[in-house]
């Protein structure tokens, strides 16, 4: 009990004030005395803590009563912090982190929510707060996690996945409520990995679902994705049962079933025949599985990985090929065994 | 590499009246603080269990001593007290106390792992040692006719680079411990000596017991701090005390010596795989000298590499190791006694060849892995200041937490292992032979190692013209390798040049590399004949060509894409 209350009784902020972001401070608020969501839109922070609500991205959820909205980073770390919770695109994450760093004192827990590795270094988001943020202890959060599904209360569940287990406790303490369940895992290269790299599959799923197939098409692409992924992650040292699990396999029915995602929403669009910079543009938000395609695709080229449907993907994204074109290209490959790698 | 340092280096004089000089005026308490802190942490678990348990193990382990004129007495005494640990444990609890039995056992191996530390010998030897490798050297010399007067210096050939005056600098700053590479039984020794000449206080060191059977080193050891490792103890009351005695030195500004890799390293490769138990004992030692309120309670890893031309003990060392990886038990026969005639000869060897060595000191680390600028600062990754106080709060408070550190832990020792193999010094003889076993492995991409290291004559013969492309090809990327700093170049490999290089049709730093790998051994390990090089001895080849693995410069292993990635899923075992 001891040890619980700790958590309860610390200050977290939240770093990021997108969907994700906002759903996430309003689920810590329930469990700790004071949380900050730091938003770096000046004009947002003003909005929000007058109208209590994220109108942008989550316009139909009132944020908890103990959220504070900040801009100000003197505000954000005011009376010493123990929890960041990470929640920006990882597009930012290492300019962002540089700026963020001289504000930690290094006894923070950092647990972060950002679905996507870094272009060309193909650096996890853990790795990349390592090596910018003064702090040791950082872990992830991951899972089937629809932001609007979480908000609305219904039952999920995520993976906090930390080689340390004061991380794991933490968040398991922080987020935990009777409508969202909270794992432990120590496989964070298994965790970060199948969360970027199912981006991409919900792209090509999206673009299933323009074509109007059925279902036994969708059940092909989410089996033979997994085993993609599952064998991209354990080449980078993932292990084996966490593609299987929530952050694994969970997250890919998910992401790969709802227009609720935005990489879902790409893959529909792209499909219709429309161009990748005017989908990105009024999509709302950032849909990481594009970078991460094109990452992903260059270095398993590069280390001869097999990996077929990113590579459509990627095809599909840079407007080489059209869906019907892409999927002929997958069917006719040379048959082979199913667990052969 | 920066220009070399005079050696030696004079020690400061305050050093003289601190930490290892003040080894057996702190012992008594040293042995008390370990004994209490060892008896604690079994305090909660039943003591029945763990005193039968270490009654059984003791009991089975003193069935195979056999013990010597000098260790008989050791015997005797493990006995008697075993003796009555056993009539202890057969009364109740009542009759017998527990604790006070617990008590007895750990004060028991605390005294057999305590060393001493004698000022005056420290002394005496420290003139003897380098007169006498000096007047070898120069007696070795001789046959090559150095005119009349003009010596030969030990230091001259033994090449120490890095960062040495960050390590003489956080020696002053807080307790160091040396964690180098292991190859061969030789190592202790030079260390000792090169730490001599970096005029550094001497450095407490755990040798293991059969060490302690040889008289000369026996005194010499147990007098200069050498404290008493016995492998062959299994026992859970055995490991901590082992362990709370090396942070009872460390807390005490003892610099201390680990060899990371647990043993000599069989293979020949850079250590890549670490023994993480005694490793953590630094950031214990840290942690509890923050909660006494010492003013420098922080241990600075410095990693340190040597490399050589040739190993003592290459060949009983690689055997054990194919045996091993080939599914065998295997041990090694005869080995471990520590044969004087075997150093001697080493050393003999040494001072009559031309070769040199290189030590290379590795950048300081604090005990997470961070690296330490000269004031003792840990600097993170893109250079933010580290709090290493804040880094052992959990739950708002500086403690210990047996989870925490042992993952803190295996960063250090991941850290270290990629320091030990960017600091490795590639010397010429090492190129040769990964140059020439890869060509004979390329030539038969099918077979696995075995069947590679039986070829026959004919087949791991090449045509010299081969060969002298292949190697120049391997120089150019092991250039670029230095240039990214994943690994180090001697100044013969760089340049092309060599030491070694006589009359001969083959480029200069080749010649060295030929001459001098394997030097010491019964054959050579290459031969050149007309226009064909031929492997002698294929598995001392395998063993000097295994200093370079670990680096992905073997192509075979490269273009199969991650799963055969260096280290990692390497199904034919040829990365070490």
């Amino acid at each position: 009990m001891m040890k619980k209350d700790f958590w309860h009784n610390s200050k977290v902020v939240v770093i990021g004030s997108g969907s994700w972001g906002t759903v996430l401070a309003n689920l810590v608020a329930r469990n700790s005395v004071e949380t900050r969501l730091w938003s770096r839109d000046e004009e947002q922070v003003r909005a929000m803590n007058a109208t209590r609500v994220n109108a942008k991205y989550l316009p139909n959820t009132p944020l908890h009563e103990r959220i504070q909205v900040v801009h100000s980073l003197d505000r954000l770390f005011e009376g010493g912090v123990r929890v960041v919770i990470w929640a920006l695109p990882s597009s930012a994450c290492r300019e962002q982190a540089k700026q963020f760093a001289r504000y930690l004192t290094g006894d923070e827990i950092v647990i972060h929510a950002t679905k996507g590795v870094e272009p060309v270094t193909l650096k996890r988001v853990s790795e990349i707060l390592k090596e910018e943020l003064p702090c040791a202890r950082i872990g992830v959060i991951s899972g089937p996690n629809l932001a609007q599904e979480v908000a609305r209360g219904d039952p999920s569940a995520a993976v906090v996945a930390s080689r340390f287990d004061e991380v794991i406790e933490c968040g398991q303490v922080l987020f935990t409520n009777d409508n969202f369940r909270v794992y432990g895992s120590y496989d964070v290269i298994g965790v970060e990995w199948a969360g970027a790299l199912k981006n991409v599959l919900a792209i090509a799923s999206g673009a299933l679902e323009s074509l109007g197939l059925g279902w036994n098409a969708k059940a092909l692409l989410i089996t033979r994705g997994l085993v993609e992924l599952a064998r991209f992650g354990m080449a980078m040292g993932g292990k084996e049962p966490t593609f299987l699990g929530l952050a694994g396999l969970g997250d890919l029915l998910a992401t790969s079933n709802s227009t609720l995602s935005r990489n879902y929403r790409v893959g529909m669009a792209i499909a219709k025949g429309e161009k990748l910079p005017d989908i990105l543009s009024r999509l709302g938000g950032t849909a990481e599985g594009v970078k991460t395609a094109t990452t992903v695709r260059e270095f398993a080229v590069a280390r001869g990985i097999p990996m077929p449907i990113t590579e459509g993907v990627y095809q599909l994204l840079q407007g080489n090929v059209q869906v019907g074109e892409a999927i002929r290209v997958l069917m006719t490959r040379p048959l082979k065994s199913e667990w052969s790698t | 590499m920066p220009p070399e340092k005079q050696l030696p280096m004079p020690m400061e004089p305050e050093l003289r009246d601190r930490g290892i000089f003040r080894l057996n005026a702190v012992r008594p308490n040293l042995i008390d603080d370990v004994v209490a802190r060892t008896t604690a942490e079994f305090a909660g678990k039943p003591a029945e269990n763990q005193l039968s348990e270490t009654l059984y193990l003791e009991r089975r382990r003193l069935r195979n001593f056999h013990p010597t004129v000098f260790t008989k007495g050791r015997k005797d005494r493990d006995l008697r007290l075993y003796n009555d640990l056993q009539k202890g444990l057969l009364r109740s609890p009542g009759e017998a106390d527990r604790g006070a039995m617990l008590e007895r056992v750990t004060r028991h191996f605390a005294e057999e792992i305590g060393g001493h530390f004698d000022p005056a010998i420290y002394r005496i030897a420290s003139h003897a040692v380098p007169w006498g490798f000096n007047w070898l050297l120069n007696a070795a010399s001789v046959r090559r006719f150095l005119p009349w007067g003009l010596t030969e210096s030990l230091e001259s050939r033994i090449n120490v680079h890095g960062e040495i005056d960050s390590l003489r600098a956080l020696s002053r700053r807080g307790t160091i411990l040396l964690v180098p590479t292991h190859q061969s039984n030789i190592d202790s020794v030079l260390i000792g000596y090169i730490i001599y000449l970096l005029g550094l206080p001497p450095f407490a060191y755990g040798a293991g017991l059969n060490l302690y059977s040889n008289p000369v080193l026996n005194f010499f050891m147990s007098n200069l701090g050498a404290y008493t490792v016995d492998r062959a103890k299994t026992n859970e009351i055995y490991k901590s005390t082992l362990k709370n005695y090396s942070i009872a030195l460390l807390q005490e500004g003892i610099h201390s010596i680990f060899f990371p890799g647990g043993g000599r390293s069989r293979s020949g490769a850079v250590e890549s795989k670490l023994k993480l138990g005694l490793l953590g004992t630094g950031l214990q030692a840290q942690i509890q000298g923050y909660q006494a309120g010492k003013p420098n309670p922080n241990v600075y890893v410095v990693p340190m590499v040597m490399s050589y031309h040739f190993v003592l003990e290459a060949a009983s060392l690689i055997e054990a190791y194919l045996a091993e990886s080939g599914g065998h038990r295997f041990i090694l026969a005869g080995d471990e006694s520590w044969q004087v005639s075997k150093v001697a000869r080493f050393f003999w060897k040494f001072f009559s060849s031309q070769a040199g060595l290189h030590v290379s000191i590795g950048r300081p680390l604090d005990v997470f892995g961070n690296f330490v600028d000269e004031e003792g600062r840990s600097i993170g990754p893109n250079g933010t200041l580290i709090d290493p106080k804040r880094w052992l709060m959990t739950r708002g408070e500086l403690c210990a937490d047996e989870q925490r550190d042992r993952e803190y832990t295996r960063e250090l020792g991941r850290k270290i292992v990629d320091r030990f193999h960017r600091e490795n010094v590639v010397l010429t003889s090492h190129a040769v032979a990964f140059a020439f076993f890869e060509m004979i492995r390329q030539k038969y991409p099918d077979f696995d190692l075995y069947r590679i290291l039986r070829l026959s004559h004919a087949q791991r013969s090449r045509p010299t013209d081969d060969f002298l492309s292949y190697a120049e090809g391997l120089r150019q990327r092991l250039i670029d390798a230095e240039k990214r700093g994943d690994l180090k170049l001697s100044d013969e490999l760089r340049s092309g040049s060599g030491a070694m290089s006589g009359p001969s049709p083959l480029p200069a730093w080749i010649a060295d590399g030929m001459a001098q790998l394997g030097l010491l051994h019964e054959s050579p390990v290459l031969e050149v004949s007309e226009d064909i090089i031929s492997a002698v001895d294929m598995n001392l080849l395998y063993y000097y060509r295994n200093r370079l693995s670990g680096y992905g410069l073997s192509i075979l292993a490269e273009t199969g894409g991650p799963r055969k990635s260096p280290g990692e899923h390497d199904e034919k075992g040829f990365l070490a």
